[in-house]
């Protein structure tokens, strides 16, 4: 019998490839943007499945836990609130700008990528994360709140500034009026 | 990774069987919910309660109208209503009962079964971020609601999804804060090791940190949108919230839904603060070596989980008959200026506590 | 193992794609979508890149890259909802006041 630890991370990886792809386009080709949110769920779904197979388990959950959970919610809400309508499609003109803006994205991704693939691929196994050493220091999730907490503690704290500017910042832009409705 | 191609086919067949039996399980449960749901406050309000449908002559307490029912829901007409949005009006129902399902398979229901050379875990998954996996993929149930609502295109349904979806998204936050102390006193996230760390009565859970149980309990109601925290089908107002406009089979899988994400978080509940599979002063690993049989601990292991989340299905009864629907601001402001404070206060006298004594 | 170049290449895709959507959906909620897309694929080359090169930092700044989706998702939305309320539309075609 093969061994299934080789062969089963590029089955893994391969099937998720092409899932996230085909979602990929249908969060973006989507005409009515509740469908559009709800592809995007699943795309997150399996984006947290990859981070799972590389051995982030507490990113994967991070991933669906603020992602999938909270932020797509958002639009969710945001979406029936303004009871948005499907979008035509049709008629719809590229202007120069954003032609250009595509493809020299294209281009530049085309040439990294290139560059990046003519020599020996590098694989994942060869001077990757250390999963024994890591399971010794208590396991991804520690090593990662251990690294929070120490190396990175001011961003970690600018973070939590952010998201407390972000909130403040929403609730006064998205107020309505105070003569329209009388404070809540 | 790491796996032999010998013990890959042993814990696929092992998931297999783990998995049929907890489907098994987990599908027998509105009906035996619906029944206790309508005898259990038959009994409290001293009036009978379903008891005429039995098997030929014996009525059996009325243990077979579920079966009734489930016939008569099946049966029914599927009305789905012009203009509502097909595709996710049908898939709703499958997005409310999906991710019941997959926390069902994260809890640790029973100790390891050592057994001819292989450790078989007693939960379908083992996931080493046990309780993040379950808070992830339970801020999933919001999209069932919230879409069902919507797509029925029906302002009953729409009020109503609104309504559960702010609550569900609400009551996340001193659920999860109410986690974190035991996540502090463990020093795991691994629910497995949770369990086993509680291995005597006076290390439960509920008994080390106790504000964490009741800001659980409170929210374990107002995240299934169970009585007093019902507002989201709140009949008198909103005829049936967001499932109005479903019938048939489509009913019966909200109803599911529900039903299991209540055993779930009942069982997560007694994982947490009840010990889990441990039963009181006795040593469930040691069982297996003292008798000499191989899985006898777990099984009584599992049988204890069950008993635990049981009582918790019966508070959830107990609850729904005692106390009368909150109203919404109420709701909320119970959430955000009682709960979510006290839970901070919480985990900052946790933290404090625990560092005063490793210091 | 998979190449870690292989991550790269899905990501690469998945953020032309977002691009794609970015520029040339008219309505402004799904640009934002869009834009969560792209910064999905970014955090897939911080995971890649951190599992190959052997430490957890591309997981940290994956946590740091979702905290400011949220802002911005919030932050959009909100802009969203008064651009709504403002002009009754929120296609970009017909909010071009700052183009002149």
């Amino acid at each position: 019998m093969p061994d299934f630890s080789l062969i089963l991370p590029h089955v893994v990886f391969h099937t998720f490839a092409l899932l996230i792809t085909i979602v990929s386009i249908c969060v973006v080709a989507a005409r009515h943007p509740v469908k559009s949110a709800v592809f995007l769920v699943v795309d997150l779904f399996l984006l947290a499945g990859l981070y799972a197979s590389l051995d982030s388990h507490f990113v994967a959950a991070i991933q669906i836990l603020v992602y999938a959970g909270a932020i797509v919610v958002l639009f969710l809400f945001v979406i029936m609130l303004l009871n948005l309508q499907q979008e035509q499609l049709k008629g719809v003109k590229f202007t120069v700008v954003e032609a250009g803006a595509l493809l020299i994205t294209l281009i530049g991704f085309l040439v990294v990528m290139f560059t990046t693939m003519s020599g020996k691929p590098t694989g994942l196994g060869e001077g990757s994360l250390d999963v024994a050493a890591i399971e010794a220091a208590g396991g991804n999730t520690q090593v990662v709140a251990m690294k929070l907490l120490t190396n990175f503690i001011w961003p970690f704290e600018l973070a939590s500034m952010l998201i407390l500017m972000a909130m403040v910042a929403a609730i006064v832009i998205a107020k309505k009026d105070k003569k329209v409705v009388p404070a809540a | 990774m790491g796996l032999t191609a010998n013990e890959f086919t042993v814990q696929f067949i092992a998931t297999l069987i783990k998995f049929a039996i907890m489907a098994g399980i987990l599908l027998q449960l509105p009906p035996v919910m619906v029944w206790a749901e309508r005898r259990i406050p038959g009994m409290m309000q001293r009036r009978k309660g379903p008891n005429r449908v039995g098997l030929f002559k014996f009525r059996l307490y009325g243990i077979v109208q579920p079966l009734a029912d489930t016939i008569k829901l099946i049966m029914k007409e599927e009305v789905v209503p012009e203009g509502a949005q097909k595709a996710f009006y049908h898939l709703a129902p499958i997005f409310s009962v999906f991710p019941a399902f997959l926390i069902a398979m994260a809890i640790p229901y029973g100790p390891d079964i050592h057994a001819f050379g292989f450790d078989v875990p007693l939960s379908i998954i083992r996931v080493d971020v046990g309780f993040l996996f379950i808070f992830a993929v339970s801020s999933l149930a919001v999209y069932g609601v919230t879409i069902a609502g919507w797509a029925s295109n029906n302002k009953y349904s729409l009020l109503g999804s609104l309504r559960a979806s702010a609550q569900m998204i609400s009551y996340e936050i001193p659920l999860g804060m109410s986690l974190i102390p035991i996540v502090l006193i463990y020093g795991s996230l691994d629910l497995n090791k949770i369990v086993e760390a509680q291995n005597h009565v006076w290390l439960w859970g509920v008994f080390l940190s106790p504000i964490s149980f009741v800001l659980f309990l409170i929210s374990m109601f107002a995240e299934t949108n169970r009585s007093p925290f019902d507002l989201a089908e709140a009949e008198g107002e909103l005829v049936a919230g967001f499932h109005t406009e479903y019938t048939s089979a489509k009913f019966a899988a909200f109803f599911l839904g529900e039903y299991v994400s209540m055993f779930v978080l009942s069982c997560l509940a007694s994982t947490v603060f009840f010990g889990g599979w441990q039963v009181p002063f006795v040593d469930i690993l040691k069982i297996d070596d003292a008798i000499g049989f191989t899985g006898v601990g777990a099984l009584i292991g599992f049988m204890s989980l069950l008993l635990k989340a049981g009582f918790f299905m019966w508070v959830y009864v107990w609850v729904r008959w005692t106390v009368p629907r909150f109203r919404y601001d109420q709701l909320m402001s119970l959430g955000w200026h009682y709960m979510v404070p006290l839970g901070l206060i919480n985990i900052v006298l946790t933290a404090v506590i625990l560092a005063a004594i490793r210091f | 193992m998979v190449p870690v170049e292989f991550y790269f290449v899905l990501a690469c895709v998945m953020f032309l794609i977002g691009l794609f959507g970015a520029l040339f959906r008219r309505n402004l909620i799904m640009v934002l979508m869009s834009i969560e897309l792209m910064l999905n694929a970014v955090n897939l080359v911080f995971v890649a890149a951190g599992r190959s090169i052997g430490n957890v930092d591309g997981q940290i700044m994956v946590l740091f890259v979702i905290v400011v989706a949220a802002c911005e998702a919030a932050v959009g939305l909100a802009m969203v909802i008064a651009v709504f309320r403002k002009y009754g539309t929120v296609n970009t075609d017909i909010l071009r006041l700052l183009r002149g």
